[in-house]
C-alpha cells in the first residue's frame, strides 16, 4: 500500500532520533552511576546488561517471562470468553443491560489488585492466583468496550439492513459484530495492559514464579542488576503484547483507522 | 414468519391502544419493572452468599452481616478512615508531583514537534513498565515508607496525563491556530492563548485516568509493602487490608477495605469530573 | 485576458501565483497554476469553481497561510510573507474560540493581537460592543459558540473579523454550513455590513469563495471562474448590478443571465471534477 512505502522510506529518520535519544539516556545514567558510585543503588548500565545476557543465557529470565505470559494469555482467554459475549448482549438488550450493570458498576471500581488479599485466602500462592486476578482485570476493559462498541454502532447501518430484510439475527452477526470490531479491538488493547499491570502485582505477592517473583526474589538478594533486567523484560513484553494486538486488529479490521491502529 | 402476517411496521398501526403512542426509548416498562430488574441482580446474590455463610460451618467465612458490623467497627475506631487518608495523601502528593511534571511536557511535545520526536522514545520506552513493576526498585531507593508509595504512584500518574496532554495539545482544530495567526498574535503567545484552553478537555481526561491508575497503584504499592515489610510500614489501606489477611484473618475486614477503595475510586472520579466541569465552563452538558 | 487582470493601482496583485504540493515522491500536485489577478480597493470580488480546484489554494496564499511556490502575491505593493490582521480571513467551519464567549472570541485579536495596542481597555470593549451591534448579535455576547446557531456562529465570526478592522477581508466560503434560508439572509446580512451603499473608496476589499454562482452573482463586483485542477484563471465576468442589491436584484433577469453565463463556463470543470 502506497502508505506503507512513503513510511518505510522516511522510517529510517525516527529510527535515528530513537536510537539518539536512548543512547543519550543511557549515557546519562552511565555518568549518574559513576557519580553515586553505589552498585546496589544503581548499578551501571553495562552492569545491567550483563545480568541480562547471564540470565538468558541460562534461559531464567525466558523462563519466568513465559511463566507470565501463559498466564496472560489464559486470562485474556477466559476475561474475552466471558466478556464479549456479556457485552455483546448487554450492547444490545436494554433489559440485560438493566440487570447486570449495576453489578457491573458495583464491581468495576474494585481492581483487581484490591482482590489480592481475599483471593491469595481462596486460592493461596500458586498459579491459580495471578490467573484469576489477571482474569478479573482484563475483564472490565473488555467487557465496557464491548457493550461501547455495540452501542456505537450507526443506528442507520441496522435501519439499512432492516429495510433490506435482513433477518435479526444475521444483523447481529453480519453488521452489529463487524461494525462493533474496531471498538473491540480498543478493548482488547485496553485489557491486555490492564492484564499485565496485573500479572507484576500479583506475581509479586502471590505466586512461586514469574517476572514479578523474579523481580522481588532478587531485590530481597539485593542484585540490583537482575532486578532491572526483569524490569527491563516486563517492558518489552507489555509493549510486544500491544504491538500483537494491534496488528490482531489490523488484520481483523483492515477497514478501521483509529485508536487500534 | 408466516405470509398471512402483517409486516413488522405495523405494529405501530392506530388501531393498537396507547401503547403505540409511547416512546420507544423506555420501552413499555415502568420506573418500578427498571429498578426491579437493576436491584435484582446484586440483592439476589447478597442473598445466596448470605445463605452460603450463614450455612457454613467455618468461622472465618465471610458472610454479608458480619461485613457490615465490620464495617461499622472498623468506621468507628477511626482505623478505615484514617486509613484511607494516609492513602489519600500519598495519591494526592504523587499525582501534583506527576500533573506537574506532565501536563508543561505535554504541552511542549504537542506544540513543537522536535520536542515530541526526542522525548516520545523515553516515555513509549517505559509506558509498558507498570507502576507496581517498579516497586521492587523504589523500595530499593527510598525504603519501605512513604517516599516510595509517592514515586510509584507519581510514576503511575504520569503517563495517562502526559499522553493525553500530547494528543489534546496535537488534536487543537488547526484552523483555531490560523485564526490567531490571521488575527496576528504571535506564535508563543498562541500556547497559552489557544492551545492550552483548547487542550484542556483532553488533560482532563488524563487526569481522571491518572487518578483511577494512581488510587490503584497505591492499593498495590501498600499491599506489597506490606506483605515485603512483614506488616509494618506505614498505614494505608493496601497496608491494612495485608493485615487482615496476613495477620489477623479477618475476611470480613478485608471486604469491607475492598468495599472502602472501590467507594473511594467512585468519589475521586466523581470529584475530578465535578472539577473538570467548573473549570470549563463553554462544554456543551 | 493579461490587460483586463492587470491594474496599476491595485490593492492586491497576484502575478503568475503557482501552487505545488509534494506527495511523497510521486510527481507533484499542482493546486494553482499561471494564476494572475488584480483586486481593486474596495471591490467585493468572488472566486467560484468547481471543487478542489485551488480556489481555498488561493486564498490561503493571499492570507499569508501559504507560500506560493512560483509567481509574487502583494499588498499595496508590499509582498505578503505571513499572515496578520490587516488581513482578515473568515473560515469554512466559523473557527470560534470553543473556551470564550462571543464578546471573548471578538475582543480576541485585539487582547492578543496587535490590532490592539494603543487602545484602552475602554476602548477595546467599546469597539468589541460595536462590532457585535453592526453584526445585529447584541443580547448574546455572553454565550458560548456552542449555544450558537450556525446564523449566530457566522455574525460572530464576522464581528471578529471586523473588530481588528482589516483593509482586507478574506473569506473561503463562510455560508456553505448554512441552510439555503440562513444563506440568503447572511448574503443581505453581509453587503450590509460590508457597507455595499458606501463609494469604494471607503469600503473593505472583499475577496470571497463559494460554490454557489447565485451567491456570487448577487455579492461580486467581479467573478473570477477557476477551472478545474491545476486551477487557472479561466475567465473574469463584470457584474454591473446596481447597488444596493436586494431581493429584487435576485429576480432580474439580469442576474439570471449572469449565472446562466457562468454556469455554463463553469459546468465542464465542474462535470471533470466528479469524475475525478
Amino acid at each position: 500500500m502506497s502508505n506503507g512505502v512513503r513510511i518505510a522510506s522516511a522510517g529510517y529518520r525516527p529510527a535515528l532520533i530513537y536510537l539518539r535519544t536512548m543512547l543519550a539516556f543511557f549515557v546519562v545514567w552511565a555518568l549518574v552511576a559513576i557519580v553515586t558510585a553505589n552498585s546496589i543503588l544503581l548499578p551501571s548500565p553495562l552492569a545491567v546488561a550483563r545480568a541480562m545476557l547471564d540470565l538468558a543465557r541460562d534461559l531464567e529470565l525466558f523462563l519466568h517471562a513465559g511463566i507470565s505470559l501463559g498466564r496472560m494469555v489464559v486470562s485474556l482467554a477466559i476475561g474475552s470468553l466471558l466478556a464479549i459475549p456479556l457485552g455483546l448482549a448487554m450492547g444490545l438488550s436494554r433489559a440485560l443491560d438493566e440487570v447486570f450493570d449495576p453489578l457491573v458498576e458495583i464491581l468495576r471500581p474494585i481492581s483487581g489488585i484490591a482482590w489480592i488479599p481475599l483471593a491469595l485466602f481462596i486460592f493461596g500462592i500458586g498459579n491459580a492466583l495471578p490467573v484469576f486476578i489477571m482474569t478479573y482485570a482484563g475483564f472490565f476493559p473488555i467487557l465496557l468496550g464491548t457493550i461501547a462498541g455495540v452501542r456505537s454502532v450507526d443506528r442507520r447501518l441496522i435501519d439499512a439492513a432492516r429495510t433490506m430484510g435482513v433477518p435479526q439475527r444475521t444483523i447481529v452477526t453480519r453488521v452489529v459484530v463487524p461494525a462493533a470490531l474496531p471498538s473491540l479491538m480498543v478493548a482488547l488493547r485496553l485489557g491486555v495492559a490492564s492484564s499485565w499491570t496485573a500479572v507484576v502485582a500479583a506475581e509479586l505477592i502471590g505466586a512461586p514464579s514469574g517476572l514479578g517473583y523474579a523481580v522481588e526474589w532478587y531485590r530481597e538478594l539485593l542484585a540490583t542488576p537482575q532486578v532491572m533486567s526483569f524490569i527491563a523484560m516486563i517492558g518489552v513484553l507489555g509493549y510486544l503484547g500491544d504491538l500483537g494486538v494491534r496488528a490482531l486488529g489490523r488484520r481483523l479490521t483492515p477497514w478501521a483507522h483509529d485508536a487500534a491502529r | 414468519m408466516s405470509a398471512a402476517e402483517p409486516p413488522q411496521g405495523a405494529n405501530c398501526a392506530p388501531a393498537g391502544g396507547s401503547a403505540a403512542a409511547k416512546p420507544r426509548a423506555w420501552g413499555d416498562h415502568t420506573i418500578a419493572v427498571r429498578v426491579a430488574r437493576g436491584l435484582g441482580l446484586p440483592l439476589l446474590l447478597l442473598a445466596l452468599w448470605q445463605a452460603w455463610g450463614s450455612a457454613s460451618h467455618n468461622p472465618r467465612m465471610p458472610v454479608p452481616t458480619h461485613v457490615v458490623t465490620a464495617a461499622v467497627d472498623l468506621l468507628r475506631s477511626g482505623e478505615l478512615p484514617l486509613a484511607i487518608v494516609q492513602s489519600l495523601s500519598r495519591v494526592f502528593a504523587g499525582f501534583a508531583v506527576a500533573a506537574v511534571i506532565a501536563i508543561p511536557l505535554g504541552l511542549s511535545m504537542g506544540a513543537f514537534r522536535s520536542v515530541e520526536r526526542n522525548v516520545d522514545p523515553l516515555v513509549e520506552s517505559f509506558r509498558p513498565i507498570a507502576a507496581i513493576a517498579i516497586l521492587p526498585l523504589a523500595i530499593l531507593w527510598l525504603g519501605t515508607g512513604t517516599g516510595a508509595a509517592v514515586m510509584i504512584v507519581a510514576y503511575a500518574a504520569f503517563f495517562p496525563i502526559v499522553i493525553n496532554t500530547v494528543a489534546g495539545a496535537k488534536g487543537v482544530n488547526a484552523t483555531l491556530l490560523r485564526a490567531a495567526a490571521t488575527m496576528g498574535v504571535p506564535r508563543l503567545r498562541t500556547i497559552r492563548t489557544v492551545i492550552v484552553p483548547a487542550a484542556l478537555p483532553a488533560i482532563g481526561v488524563g487526569l481522571r485516568i491518572a487518578m483511577g491508575v494512581a488510587w490503584t497503584a497505591i492499593v498495590a504499592a501498600e499491599l506489597a509493602v506490606g506483605a515485603k515489610a512483614g506488616g509494618g510500614g506505614s498505614g494505608g489501606i493496601g497496608q491494612m487490608m495485608f493485615v487482615f489477611y496476613a495477620y489477623s484473618i479477618e475476611l470480613n475486614r478485608i471486604i469491607v477495605c475492598m468495599i472502602a477503595v472501590g467507594l473511594v475510586a467512585l468519589v475521586l472520579d466523581r470529584l475530578l469530573r465535578i472539577g473538570m466541569r467548573l473549570l470549563m465552563p463553554w462544554t456543551a452538558p | 485576458m493579461t490587460g483586463a487582470t492587470q491594474d496599476a493601482g491595485a490593492k492586491l496583485r497576484l502575478a503568475h501565483v503557482a501552487k505545488h504540493f509534494d506527495v511523497g515522491g510521486a510527481k507533484p500536485t499542482i493546486a494553482v497554476d499561471d494564476f494572475t489577478l488584480d483586486i481593486a480597493q474596495g471591490e467585493f470580488l468572488v472566486i467560484v469553481g468547481p471543487s478542489g480546484c485551488g480556489k481555498t489554494t488561493v486564498l490561503n496564499i493571499l492570507a499569508g497561510l501559504d507560500r506560493p511556490s512560483g509567481g509574487s502575491v502583494t499588498l499595496d505593493g508590499h509582498e505578503i510573507t505571513g499572515p496578520g490582521p490587516a488581513r482578515g480571513v473568515m473560515f469554512q467551519d466559523y473557527a470560534l474560540f470553543p473556551w470564550q464567549t462571543v464578546r471573548g472570541n471578538v475582543g480576541f485579536g485585539l487582547k492578543y493581537g496587535p490590532s490592539g495596542s494603543g487602545l484602552s481597555t475602554d476602548a477595546r470593549a467599546r469597539r468589541v460592543q460595536d462590532c457585535i451591534d453592526l453584526v445585529g448579535l447584541n443580547g448574546a455576547e455572553d454565550k458560548y459558540p456552542h449555544q450558537l446557531s450556525g446564523g449566530m456562529r457566522q455574525r460572530a465570526a464576522l464581528a471578529r473579523l471586523m473588530a481588528n478592522e482589516p483593509e482586507v477581508l478574506l473569506m473561503d466560503e463562510p455560508l456553505a454550513a448554512l441552510d439555503a434560508q440562513t444563506r440568503l439572509i447572511l448574503q443581505d446580512e453581509l453587503l450590509r455590513i460590508w457597507g455595499q451603499d458606501r463609494p469604494a473608496a471607503k469600503r473593505r476589499t472583499v475577496v470571497f469563495i463559494t460554490h454557489a454562482i447565485d451567491e456570487a452573482v448577487f455579492l461580486a463586483d467581479r467573478v473570477a471562474v477557476m477551472t478545474t485542477r491545476p486551477g487557472r484563471l479561466k475567465a473574469l465576468i463584470d457584474v454591473p448590478l446596481p447597488r444596493p442589491r436586494n431581493d429584487a436584484t435576485r429576480a432580474s433577469a439580469e442576474f439570471q443571465a449572469l449565472s446562466q453565463h457562468i454556469w455554463s463556463l463553469i459546468r465542464d470543470e465542474a462535470y471533470r471534477a466528479t469524475v475525478t
